[in-house]
C-alpha cells in the first residue's frame, strides 16, 4: 500500500496525465521502430502476432487475478461431495469485487494490450516477441500486478489521504475471504470422533444457548457471563463424568504440585492481606474525620447551649430579685388592667421602666440604668474582703490542681 | 501419588474397549524472539496449564515458519502454538495441527498474566479442565474450525504423562465482539451443609448466594488466570502455509491503530501550518501584503548595495 500511496502522491505532483502521455510516447516510438526494422512490410503477420499475443494476455491476467479461487477450485475438488461454492460476506461485496476484477482486466486489455507489446523499453519488447508465448505472460502478469497497485486503493487507505486526491482514485473493497467448503473440509480431517469417545476423553461442552453480552465494555457483566457459562459447564461435566465413573473431586488428603506455588500463594494472600488493611484503615481515618467535622458542630452547639443556660438562669435571679423588690407595684400595673393580651414579652421591660413607683425614680432609672449604678461593682467591700470562702493553702503554694485534660474536661459538661 | 492413584484406578477396571479411539494430543509450545516479560509470563502460565505440551527453546525466524512442522515432528507433537512477538509490543498468536491441519493466526490482546492478576483461584498442575464453549461458535464455519483446535490444544488427553487424575479447573471461551475471550477458573466444591469458611466465601461475594437444588454439592468457581483475548486473523489451510482459506476483514492491525493515532495528532500541525501559509499568499494576491507576500527584492542603488 505504501508504494502505491507514493505513486498516487507522485502522479498528483507531476499530473495525473503523466502516465498516459508515457504510454502514448512510448508507443510512437515503438512503432517508428518496428516500421524502420521491418520495411518490407510483413505487416499482416506482425498484425496476427499481435492478436495472438493479445489473445494470451487475454487469458494470463485471468488466470493470475483468480489464481486463489483455483486455489479454492482444488480444495473443493479434494473436499467431497461439497458444493463447489465461494463465499465472501454478503453478495455486495460479491458483486464489486466481480466487478472491480473485471474493469481493470477490460482496461488493460484495450490500453496495455498494445504498449506493453511494444513494451516500456525496447529490451523487454525484443525479448517478448522472440521469447513468445511464455515470457510474454509473465510480462503481463508483472504490469497487470503494478496497474492494480496504480489503479485502486483499499477503502482502509482512503482515509489517510487528501480530499482532492480522493476524486480520481478508483477504492476497492478489501476480498473477505470466508471459503466454507475449505474451512469444513479441514474440519473434517481435524475432527476428533465425539460420538465415539467417551465425555472423559475430550471434556468439552457448548452451551445451549448464545452467551449473551450487551456491552462487551461493561467489565462486571462481562465478567459475570464469562462465570455462568462456565459454571454451567462444570455442572453439566460433573454430572456426565459421575456417570462415565471418572473421578471429579479431588480428595481432602490428596496433596501434589499446584500450577501456583507456595511462594505464589504467599505473596497473592500477603496482597490480599496488604489490601484488606488498607481499607481498614482507611475507613478509620475517614471515620475519625467525620467524628472531628461532626465533633466540631458538637461542641459550638454545646457552647451555644450552656451560654443561652447561663443567660436564662441570670435573668430569673434577676427578675427574682426584682419582685421580690418590688412586689406590691407590679400588681397595680394599668396594663394589665385594660389590655390582657398585650405582647408579654414587652411587659417585663416596661415594667422594670415603670417599677420605680415614683416618675424621679424611673427618670433616674431610665438614666443611669436600671441596676444601679455599675462602677465599683466588682470591688471588694468589707464583707466580700472577709469572705475566705475562695481560699485554698494549695493554690497560695503554686502546687495549683492542673488543669484535667480535654477529654476529661468535655465529660465533665 | 498421582503414580499410585493411577495404578490403583487401573487396577479397579476401565480397560478400554479395542474399538475406541484415544484423544491424543501434544502441543509444541513455543515463542519468537522479542516477547516481553509479559509474553513469556503468559506462555509459562499455558505451560503449566498444559501437561500435555512440550516447551521449546524460541525460535529465531519470523519468516520461516514452516520449520515448525519439522520441529513438532522432532518432539511427536501434533499441535503447535506459537507465540509471535512484534515490535516487542504485539502478539500474535498461531494455532496449528502440525503435519498438515489447518493453522489460524490470532491477535493476541488484553493480556493479564497469573502473576499480575493475584487471583486466589489455584489447582493441581497436570489435572485435566473442562473446556467450556459459547454456542455462537457453532455459528460459523471458521469459529467451528477454531474451537476444534481449542479443543485439542487446550483440552489435556486423559492419557497425557504428566496427568493427575480429577478435574478441579474450568477453561472459559466466549465469542463476544468477534473475538474469543479466554478466563480460566477453579472449582471449589463445598457441601451445601457445612460451607468452607476458608476458601470459597471471601472472595466470591457475587457467587455465593446462589445455590443450586439439584445438585447435592455447591459448586463456586475462583478464578485462576491468565485472562487474554484473541482476535482471529487468517486461517491457512495447512500447518504454516497453504492458502487462506479464511481472512477477517474486521481486523484492524495495532500498527495501523497506532499510525492513525500518531496521523490525528500530527494532523493539527500540519493542518495549522498550511493554514497559515494559505493565508499568507491570499493576502498576498490580495495585494494586502507589501510585494504580494514575497521577499523584497534587492534595490540595486540601496546604500547596502551601493556601498557594501
Amino acid at each position: 500500500m505504501a508504494r502505491s500511496k507514493l505513486k498516487s502522491a507522485l502522479n498528483n505532483e507531476k499530473g495525473r496525465n503523466f502516465k498516459l502521455e508515457r504510454q502514448r510516447r512510448q508507443e510512437k516510438e515503438a512503432r517508428k521502430r518496428k516500421e524502420q526494422n521491418k520495411p518490407e512490410g510483413d505487416d499482416e503477420s506482425e498484425a496476427e502476432g499481435g492478436v495472438a499475443l493479445e489473445e494470451e494476455v487475454k487469458v494470463a491476467p485471468k488466470s493470475n487475478g483468480k489464481a486463489k479461487k483455483e486455489k479454492a477450485n482444488g480444495v473443493k475438488a479434494t473436499a467431497p461431495a461439497k458444493e463447489a461454492e465461494w463465499e465472501t460476506d454478503d453478495s455486495e461485496d460479491e458483486d464489486a469485487s466481480d466487478d472491480e476484477e473485471a474493469v481493470p482486466f477490460d482496461l488493460s486489455r484495450l490500453e496495455d494490450s498494445e504498449s506493453d507489446v511494444s513494451g516500456d523499453d525496447e529490451e523487454d519488447e525484443e525479448v517478448g516477441e522472440t521469447l513468445g508465448a511464455g515470457g510474454e505472460d509473465e510480462d503481463e502478469e508483472d504490469v497487470e500486478d503494478e496497474d492494480e497497485d496504480e489503479d485502486g486503493i483499499a477503502f482502509s487507505d482512503i482515509e489517510s489521504l487528501a480530499d482532492e486526491d480522493k476524486a480520481d482514485i478508483v477504492p476497492y473493497q478489501r476480498l473477505t475471504i470466508n471459503n466454507t467448503a475449505a474451512l469444513t473440509a479441514a474440519l473434517n480431517r481435524i475432527k476428533l470422533p465425539y460420538s465415539k469417545l467417551g465425555f472423559s476423553e475430550h471434556m468439552s461442552l457448548t452451551t445451549d444457548e448464545d452467551v449473551e453480552i450487551a456491552d462487551v465494555d461493561d467489565d462486571l457483566n462481562r465478567e459475570l457471563a464469562f462465570y455462568k457459562q462456565s459454571l454451567s459447564a462444570v455442572k453439566d461435566a460433573r454430572g456426565l463424568l459421575k456417570k462415565e465413573g471418572a473421578p471429579f473431586s479431588r480428595p481432602a488428603d490428596y496433596f501434589a504440585e499446584m500450577v501456583k506455588d507456595d511462594e505464589h500463594m504467599g505473596k497473592i494472600k500477603a496482597k490480599l492481606m496488604d489490601e484488606a488493611a488498607g481499607k481498614k484503615a482507611s475507613a478509620e481515618a475517614r471515620k475519625q474525620r467525620d467524628l472531628k467535622k461532626f465533633g466540631k458542630q458538637v461542641q459550638v452547639a454545646k457552647l451555644q447551649e450552656r451560654a443561652k443556660e447561663k443567660r436564662d438562669t441570670l435573668d430569673k435571679i434577676s427578675q427574682l430579685k426584682r419582685k421580690r423588690s418590688g412586689a406590691d407595684v407590679t400588681a397595680t400595673n394599668e396594663e394589665d388592667l385594660f389590655d390582657v393580651a398585650l405582647d408579654k414579652s414587652e411587659k417585663p421591660e416596661r415594667g422594670r421602666g415603670g417599677e420605680g413607683g415614683n416618675f424621679k425614680r424611673q427618670k433616674k432609672n431610665d438614666k443611669f440604668g436600671f441596676g444601679g449604678k455599675k462602677r465599683y461593682a466588682k470591688s471588694n467591700d468589707a464583707q466580700s474582703s472577709a469572705d475566705g470562702k475562695g481560699f485554698s493553702h494549695k493554690k497560695m503554694k503554686g502546687g495549683a490542681a492542673k488543669r484535667p485534660g480535654k477529654a476529661r474536661r468535655m465529660n465533665k459538661k | 501419588m498421582a503414580a499410585v492413584y493411577k495404578t490403583l484406578s487401573a487396577t479397579s477396571g476401565n480397560e478400554k474397549e479395542p474399538g475406541e479411539r484415544k484423544n491424543k494430543q501434544r502441543v509444541l509450545i513455543l515463542s519468537s524472539r522479542g516477547v516481553t516479560y509479559r509474553h513469556r509470563h503468559l506462555l509459562q502460565d499455558l505451560y503449566s496449564l498444559m501437561p500435555h505440551s512440550r516447551k521449546e527453546a524460541k525460535l529465531d525466524t519470523k519468516t520461516k515458519l514452516y520449520q515448525l512442522n519439522e520441529l513438532a515432528e522432532l518432539y511427536n507433537c501434533n499441535n503447535v502454538l506459537f507465540f509471535e512477538a512484534r515490535k516487542g509490543q504485539d502478539l500474535y498468536a498461531w494455532m496449528s495441527k502440525a503435519p498438515n491441519g489447518p493453522t489460524v493466526k490470532m491477535h493476541l490482546q488484553n493480556l493479564h498474566t497469573m502473576e499480575e492478576l493475584n487471583f486466589i483461584g489455584n489447582c493441581l498442575k497436570g489435572s485435566r479442565p473442562v473446556l467450556s464453549f459459547d454456542a455462537q461458535f457453532e455459528k460459523q464455519a471458521h469459529t467451528r474450525l477454531i474451537k476444534e483446535l481449542l479443543t485439542q490444544i487446550f483440552g489435556v488427553p486423559k492419557t497425557a504423562r504428566k496427568v493427575k487424575p480429577f478435574v478441579d479447573h474450568v477453561m472459559g471461551f466466549t465469542l463476544a465482539d468477534g473475538k474469543i475471550w479466554v478466563r480460566v477458573y477453579q472449582i471449589n466444591e463445598s457441601e451445601p451443609g457445612k460451607k468452607k469458611p476458608v476458601d470459597g466465601e471471601k472472595m466470591d461475594v457475587d457467587s455465593a448466594p446462589k445455590k443450586k437444588g439439584k445438585t447435592d454439592f455447591d459448586v463456586q468457581l475462583v478464578e485462576i488466570g491468565p485472562r487474554f483475548v484473541l482476535t482471529p486473523i487468517v486461517i491457512q489451510e495447512s500447518s504454516f502455509g497453504g492458502p487462506i482459506i479464511y481472512e477477517n476483514k474486521e481486523f484492524v492491525s495495532p500498527n495501523q491503530i497506532r499510525s492513525d493515532l500518531r496521523r490525528a495528532s500530527a494532523g493539527k500541525f500540519n493542518s495549522r501550518t498550511e493554514a497559515a501559509r494559505d493565508s499568507k499568499i491570499r493576502r498576498g494576491d490580495l495585494g494586502l501584503l507589501s510585494h504580494g507576500g514575497r521577499k523584497k527584492e534587492k534595490d540595486p542603488l540601496s546604500d547596502s548595495v551601493l556601498f557594501a
